[in-house]
């Protein structure tokens, strides 16, 4: 048969399985290839849109390091939201435009993953308005939290802090991130059509830039409506 | 609140329209070439002008002398780097005026036909476009002559003219309390009748049932409607104090499309009249609109009127839902006191409404009030006939100016004038007038007389962005800060 | 618009000397290995399987759609075949490929020549190209080339450079059109998502645990005369459930597979639309649309007999995308209007029967 494999052949195909050829990829192939062709860090946060769809039930994924790893900084952390529950639930209810939000402790993060409708920017200041003294409470114990405290009067620096910190969210398409990739180089579109096959490098690449990102736009069980369209339609008030 | 403000230190479009006198309008996009004649330039119009220099118009009032021509100057981030401002205070600027407007398309509505990349000259190159310069002048040739002093500093890249339309046997006499004449919209609608309201000492009071604004509103510095907030105050606490951003844009109107439209939903109406009697409009009704109009005539008035949330002549739709009041009745106070509570004739989706629900129930309860703009702006291009309809570029010099950009202009541009995010009735739906719509899925839901709504759908979108940029309206202090900067 | 790209064919006929675009781009999807023409078999989807059912309407689908078999507690009889993407005339279930479901709704007694709507599905959620220029230009790009295992030195340097070597040939395959469509791919953006998923598709474990994918846009007309841009897509009740790639491929098992299945219980799946938005590209199928836009529910399709008669139900049946109903219409895809035409033209060269259109 023409087609036979090798013992060479063999040895190839089940490199990227064997840990020394892990090492070496890790601590110098892919060094070298964010030497020569580094990729920005891509901004987090839904991309803007015209779509409704686009806009309604869009995801936020807040990843806040807490600046005290241990048990006990992370009790302070918890006691200044679980001490803000009331708060928080007038300004959900007041700003209108959430579906979901939780908070979530991971590996000394404190996260916020939440569900809301509109615009990133207004929601963000909405919520400083009704409730910028829990964010006040809270950003003391995380990292770089003091740059932006009191929340009410660092509004801009606070909603750019926060959009750093929301995670970039990978195209739904993969073959989108190469258009992402392009226009955070201020390149345009397929300028320079990219090889397919280098789609493997270009998603290793951003994920150094980006270690942490959320795996597309989410899932939605019932994607299209605000809020406040639930709420009315099954005769809650809005 | 308005005892720290020094009215000489801001510049004058920002309080008030020059319209009294000033009827028409140039605004000369300037591209900085050379640095140093560009800052000797600012540095003799904000020191009162010379004779080859025009004079920054600041808000201090007129008394009985009124000016013969008014100038003022708008700077887009490019040209703040242009001008050589430190890079220390560059990094104060927020991120929507850094970005520039045509970066924020999407978020605006801008795709398709209006998308930047289909933007006319200057505004295809973004880069170049540094301050937009605004000449305000009784007689054109009075513009002719400021544009040549500018042109003397700065590379003129073009320049777009507006002008007044005023019909005054449509519209009332001054119902804005300061005399000055009204204006008109390519669609027929009086057009520039709502705007903030300050308290400022030296400013005529108009009286009236809706709320003043604080001055944080529209200048920075201030206290502004969202309670406990301040905008950050860009350069520095001294020098960014008094001024303002300003969302410029130019904004080409399709009338015979809209007219178009008008007579396919009276059609439409006339046709379910004939299975169900009046829906829209009492039987008769038309008479009270105008005289002599057909039925399908008045049907049109009122498809125009309730999209708008005004009829033609001002007169609101929650005040007089089947006809405009007499004109001559119209006073500011009919114009303008009203409000959205209760039981409202008044289709949420109407244009007027969602730019400003007033205090009508949204969904993001303490917004009410909170995202209002300054809005100086100007129709271009030549008279529209309906009867002989032609294609000549027509519609809206638009400048929408408040204290953030982005929590007033874009936040009202991509909330609420599209995607009605602040009521579930027209949330996914776009403005009627000026959305971003498209013929496959527009929607809106005309008001019918029981109350219950009737879908219109299909119609295109009316309004297309054809250029635009962010500037800075800088307080005289800062002009003056800008041209005395070291080489 | 259908009048026009039919105006748009006659043009095209006359200029190429009476050899239409259509017939053409048949002619440019033969492969070297696939069914000879004198075996009046397709050009693409070659080897297939025929079976049949019945469709229930969801409570909700009349109000988005008018077409009799969307109405309420409406039950109508389907006719599917099954089949795999390639045209190579040798069976090869078990090789990575795109697979078809091509359904017809039977709306009245006459399972030959009544009226009926069909709809054509895939199971890659995109077109190639977006154009009908641009699928000429594919095609011929993607004619099998030898499809040789890489040298390991070459897939070394792959490895390095953070890419996948290309996967090694199947046995016995010898020609693949994968080196060419990635080829083209690399050059035309609008080709990069449709190949890229293709070429990791792999092999489902059964027909029925599949998603398959309409592709194109259609407009369907609600029973409140509201028009919508929508696009629809089966997917599988029991979910979907692959072939594992590690393991050797199985030459011959999907049709053996659909044969007991059915006969131990009915295969079903629930028929999704997506909505479409002002902002959404209708005409271009090479892009799918985002996964936030409305999806409504519009039905269960249950399949319950392997079809008795093969050539009939399987071989001489002829799907038509355009194969439409009042109620739904096709949108202005330049795409799916030209498959109106390459289907006819794949139907006459096979001599199967003519179902009349019951829409022109």
């Amino acid at each position: 048969m023409a087609d036979e494999e090798g013992w060479l052949g063999r040895f190839v195909d089940n490199l990227p399985e064997q840990g020394w050829f892990k090492f070496l990829s890790n601590h110098f192939v892919v060094p070298y290839w964010v030497w020569r062709e580094p990729k920005a860090k891509l901004p987090g946060g839904p991309r803007m849109a015209v779509q409704p769809g686009e806009n309604l039930q869009r995801m936020m994924n807040l990843v806040m390091p807490l600046k005290d790893r241990s048990p006990i900084g992370r009790a302070k952390a918890t006691l200044a939201l679980g001490q803000s529950v009331d708060t928080l639930y007038a300004g959900l209810d007041n700003v209108g435009t959430i579906h979901f939000a939780r908070f979530v402790i991971i590996e000394n993060n404190l996260c916020m993953m939440s569900v809301y409708d509109g615009d990133f920017d207004s929601y963000v200041r909405d919520f400083i308005v009704s409730i910028g003294n829990v964010f006040d409470a809270v950003l003391v114990h995380v990292e770089g939290g003091d740059a932006v405290i009191p929340t009410k009067q660092n509004v801009e620096k606070f909603v750019d802090w926060i959009h750093d910190h929301d995670l970039f969210q990978m195209p739904d398409f993969a073959t989108d991130l190469f258009d992402l990739q392009d226009e955070a180089q201020n390149l345009a579109a397929n300028r320079a059509p990219h090889d397919l096959s280098s789609l493997s490098r270009a998603l290793v690449l951003q994920l150094h830039a980006n270690p942490n990102f959320a795996l597309g736009s989410g899932f939605r069980s019932y994607a299209g409506y605000s809020a406040a369209q639930i709420r009315s339609t099954f005769g809650m008030g809005w | 609140m308005s005892e720290d403000l020094r009215l000489d230190n801001v510049q004058g479009n920002i309080l008030r329209g020059y319209r009294s006198n000033l009827c028409h309008v140039r605004h000369l996009i300037l591209e900085v070439t050379e640095r140093s004649s560009a800052r000797r330039f600012l540095g003799a119009a904000v020191s009162g002008g010379t004779a080859e220099v025009p004079r920054i118009t600041c808000a201090t009032g007129w008394g009985t002398l009124k000016p013969e021509t008014c100038f003022n100057i708008g700077i887009t981030f490019a040209g703040m780097r242009a001008l050589g401002t430190p890079e220390a205070m560059l990094a104060t600027f927020p991120t929507e005026y850094v970005d520039g407007m045509a970066k924020r398309a999407l978020k605006l509505g801008d795709f398709g036909d209006s998308a930047p990349a289909n933007w006319s000259a200057p505004f295809d190159r973004t880069d170049r476009v540094h301050l937009i310069a605004t000449a305000y002048a009784q007689q054109p040739e009075q513009l002719d002559q400021i544009k040549a002093e500018v042109a003397k500093a700065f590379h003129v890249i073009d320049f777009r003219d507006g002008r007044t339309r005023n019909d005054a046997n449509v519209l009332g006499p001054a119902f804005r309390g300061d005399g000055s004449p009204n204006n008109r919209s390519f669609f027929g609608h009086a057009d520039g009748i709502s705007q903030p309201r300050f308290k400022i000492d030296g400013y005529p009071d108009i009286n009236s049932s809706q709320p003043t604004s604080p001055l944080g509103t529209v200048l920075l510095g201030y206290d502004t409607p969202l309670e406990g907030i301040r905008f950050r105050v860009p350069m520095s606490e001294e020098l960014g104090k008094d001024g303002s951003f300003n969302a410029f844009r130019i904004l080409a109107q399709d009338c015979w499309a809209f007219e178009n439209y008008l007579t396919e939903a009276a059609d439409a109406l006339l046709e379910l009249e004939r299975v169900k009697g009046p829906q829209v409009l009492p039987a008769g009704g038309e008479k009270a609109i105008r005289p002599g109009l057909s039925r399908v005539g008045a049907l049109r008035e009122v498809v125009a009127a309730q999209m708008c949330g005004r009829w033609r002549n001002g007169t609101p739709v929650d005040t007089s839902p089947f006809h405009p009041l007499p004109t001559d009745d119209l006073t500011s106070a009919t114009l303008n006191d009203f409000t959205y509570s209760g039981e409202t004739t008044c289709p949420a989706g109407a244009h007027i409404r969602r730019v400003n629900p007033r205090d009508g129930k949204i969904v993001q309860r303490a917004a009410n009030h909170t995202r209002r703009l300054v809005r100086r702006s100007m129709p271009y291009g030549p008279d529209f006939d309906a009867a002989n309809p032609d294609d000549a570029p027509r519609g809206l010099l638009g400048n929408f100016i408040g204290a953030s950009i982005g929590a007033q202009f874009e936040a009202v541009m991509c909330d609420w004038l599209n995607l009605g995010l602040h009521d579930p009735s027209i949330t996914r739906r776009n403005d009627p007038l000026i959305g971003a719509n498209t013929p496959e899925t527009s929607v809106f839901d005309l008001r019918l007389m029981e109350g219950t709504p009737y879908r219109l759908r299909g119609f295109p979108r009316f309004v297309r962005t054809k250029g635009g940029a962010y500037t800075f309206l800088p307080s005289l202090r800062a002009i003056r800060f800008l041209a005395e900067l070291p080489n | 618009m259908l009048v026009r790209s039919i105006g748009r064919g006659l043009v095209n006929w006359v200029m190429t000397g009476g050899s239409s675009i259509y017939d053409r781009l048949v002619d440019s999807l033969w492969r070297p290995d696939g069914p000879k023409p004198e075996e009046k078999r397709r050009p693409v989807h070659t080897i297939g399987t025929g079976a049949s059912g019945f469709f229930a309407a969801s409570d909700n689908a009349a109000h988005f759609c008018t077409a009799e078999h969307f109405q309420k507690g409406r039950t109508v009889p389907v006719s599917v075949r099954f089949s795999n993407g390639s045209g190579n005339a040798t069976r090869h279930d078990g090789w990575s490929d795109l697979r078809g479901m091509a359904t017809r709704f039977h709306l009245d007694d006459d399972r030959q020549a009544g009226v009926a709507a069909d709809l054509l599905a895939i199971t890659v959620p995109g077109f190639f190209t977006p154009t009908v220029d641009e699928f000429l230009d594919f095609a011929k790009w993607a004619l099998p080339q030898p499809y040789l295992r890489q040298s390991p030195w070459y897939k070394f340097v792959k490895l390095l450079n953070l890419e996948q070597p290309r996967r090694n040939p199947y046995p016995r395959e010898t020609i693949s059109p994968d080196i060419g469509a990635e080829a083209f791919a690399d050059r035309y953006d609008n080709t990069k998502l449709p190949v890229f998923l293709d070429a990791s598709i792999g092999a489902p474990a059964s027909f029925a645990r599949a998603p398959y994918h309409a592709v194109h846009s259609f407009i369907v007309t609600g029973s409140d005369g509201a028009r919508r841009h929508v696009r629809f897509n089966w997917q599988p009740t029991l979910g979907v459930l692959n072939k594992d790639p590690q393991q050797p491929p199985e030459d011959v098992y999907l049709e053996r597979e659909l044969r007991e299945r059915l006969a131990a219980g009915p295969a079903s799946f629930s028929l999704m639309m997506a909505i479409g938005e002002g902002g959404d590209d209708f005409n271009d199928s090479s892009r799918a649309w985002s996964f936030q836009r409305r999806r409504v529910f519009m039905g269960t399709m249950t399949i319950d007999r392997y079809a008795d008669d093969q050539w009939t139900d399987n071989e001489h049946m002829s799907f038509n995308p355009c194969r439409l109903v009042d109620g739904i219409e096709p949108s202005d895809d330049p795409i799916l209007h030209a498959r109106r035409h390459l289907y006819e033209v794949s139907r006459l060269r096979r001599g199967a029967p003519l179902c009349p259109f019951a829409r022109s």
